[in-house]
């Protein structure tokens, strides 16, 4: 295979790896934001409706989950500077080695 | 102290230059966007990326002595000198690496005057190759590897430097497009301070990944100038000091703040908004961490350059300066040919003078371009006070990304 096959082969992985990390949490982070308003109700929103204690409640959730994964990156900056990575085959996130 | 050894702590100090230029020349790629939107103070911003640089680069414990093999034929594959370019006590290697750095530290210096943000990698690429043509002619370079992987200048720098703005691009595109869709009708008092926050957060991690990439391959460099003239011989390991004066170099740098970059790259590209800021960043975080585990070389500038970029294509009714994207676009296709240029330059000087005496021209050669450019830069100077005023080139028509894109 060429240099040409390899980039490719490549660059679509960082494509997908990219759009579901680097385009899904800061949507997953919209949405928390959209919750928190939500929550508020009243001058928060357009509509200006009145505020449901659900909404406060699904945006700490989804921030939660948002530096969760980030963290989880930072753990994998760190693992990959000692040799290790992070292993997803028991589901939740484990260090292995490389 | 013999000849070589002068020529060693020349090449030593000259390789920490191009870590400091490496970190300020790249402070815009973390930092632009919350200097820009002022989720950060400019000042609170260069010094959160410098520590993050300085902690990133004391983790990347992992041997970068490699690193020049995938562009030039220096080194043996366990990261030692080729034993032709060491016969001479290592004069060869070493003044082949000095007139690189040379080179690729003066174009850092340049295009920083011009307030570009061109890649620090590209330049160290461009400087090595540069002065490898001129002492070992153009076999000594890894053009096209041998096939089995991704390798050589074409496979490790050209087609990642094509792929890697326009992937980045996309996702910050998808990601500021979504983030406006989902937000419409929320008041700004929330998407503002909530995305400042996401912005912060997101800008770190760049910075964090910058710190581990980059400052590896200043070390590689410096511990295969080490080996050359016999000063350690363990390629499995580098000298604590050398990993810790490179890092203390590029945070140093970083905290300098190349701000003509932050300036160019914060208000010159896009008028960029909080929203915006936290989808570029994030952007750049994920497709830089997923590179580094692919195994996928390229560089943070032109990442985080698609990714500003790309978060004013995908801002409804957003501007973006193709103008100042074209400069840009330029001075990254240029870059690698220019320190080449330079490297090459460098290298005959020095040998036509020889031994101690050229490495001393050439490293005066530096110094002296150097300040000439530092001179220059100081009549119209940049600084933390007003790399954020406004952008006004009245020249330029400015175009709706709507229509342009």
């Amino acid at each position: 295979m060429s240099n040409l096959g390899f980039a490719l082969e490549g660059a679509w992985k960082v494509l997908l790896a990219g759009l579901i990390l680097g385009a899904g949490l800061p949507a997953l982070f919209a949405v928390g934001i959209r919750s928190m308003a939500f929550g508020a109700g009243g001058d928060a929103e357009v509509d200006h409706a009145p505020p449901h204690p659900i909404g406060r409640l699904v945006a700490y959730v989804l921030f939660t989950v948002v530096v969760f994964v980030a963290l989880l990156g930072i753990t994998f900056i760190v693992a990959s500077g000692f040799g290790k990575t992070i292993s997803f085959d028991h589901i939740y996130p484990t260090i292995v080695d490389k | 102290m013999t000849e070589t050894t002068v020529i060693l702590a020349l090449v030593v100090v000259t390789a920490l230059g191009f870590d400091f230029t490496n970190g300020f020349h790249d402070t815009a790629n973390a930092m632009a966007t919350s200097i820009a939107t002022g989720a950060l103070r400019p000042k609170v911003a260069v010094a959160l990326s410098g520590i993050l640089n300085l902690i990133g680069a004391f983790l990347s414990v992992e041997v970068a002595l490699t690193v020049s093999n995938a562009v030039v034929r220096i080194q043996n594959s366990d990261g030692t000198p080729k034993e032709a370019l060491t016969s001479d006590g290592g004069t060869a290697l070493l003044l082949i690496v000095l007139a690189g750095l040379v080179g690729s530290i003066v174009w850092n210096l340049f295009t920083w005057l011009l307030g570009l943000p061109s890649s620090s990698s590209h330049a160290l690429f461009g400087g090595l190759i540069g002065a490898t043509i001129a002492g070992l002619g153009w076999a000594g370079v890894n053009w096209n590897g041998d096939g089995s992987k991704l390798d050589g200048v074409v496979g490790k720098v050209i087609l990642p430097a094509l792929m890697s703005p326009v992937i980045a691009g996309l996702v910050a595109a998808v990601g500021t497009w979504i983030i406006y869709k989902i937000t419409v009708g929320v008041a700004a008092r929330f998407t503002e301070n909530g995305f400042r926050w996401g912005q912060i957060g997101s800008a770190s991690l760049v910075s964090l990944a910058h710190g581990t990439n980059d400052a590896q391959k200043t070390m590689g460099v410096i511990t295969l100038a080490l080996i050359a003239s016999g000063e350690w011989t363990d390629t499995g390991n580098i000298p604590f000091w050398v990993k810790a004066s490179c890092a203390l170099a590029i945070a140093l740098g970083t905290y300098l703040g190349g701000w003509r970059i932050i300036r160019t790259l914060g208000k010159g590209l896009v008028e960029i908004a909080s929203p915006q800021g936290m989808a570029a960043e994030s952007s750049s975080a994920a497709v830089i961490l997923a590179s580094s585990h692919l195994g996928f070389a390229l560089s943070t500038t032109h990442v985080a350059t698609g990714s500003i970029l790309g978060s004013g294509v995908g801002k409804p009714g957003a501007q973006v300066r193709w103008r100042v994207a074209g400069r840009m676009v330029a001075a990254w296709l240029i870059t690698l040919p220019s320190a080449a240029v330079v490297g090459a330059l460098m290298w005959y000087i020095g040998d036509l003078i020889g031994g101690l005496g050229g490495a001393l021209v050439i490293f005066l050669i530096l110094l002296a371009a150097a300040g000439y450019m530092y001179w220059h830069s100081r009549k119209t100077p940049v600084d933390h006070n007003n790399v954020n005023d406004e952008w006004d080139e009245p020249a330029e028509r400015r175009e709706p990304a709507g229509t342009a894109a």
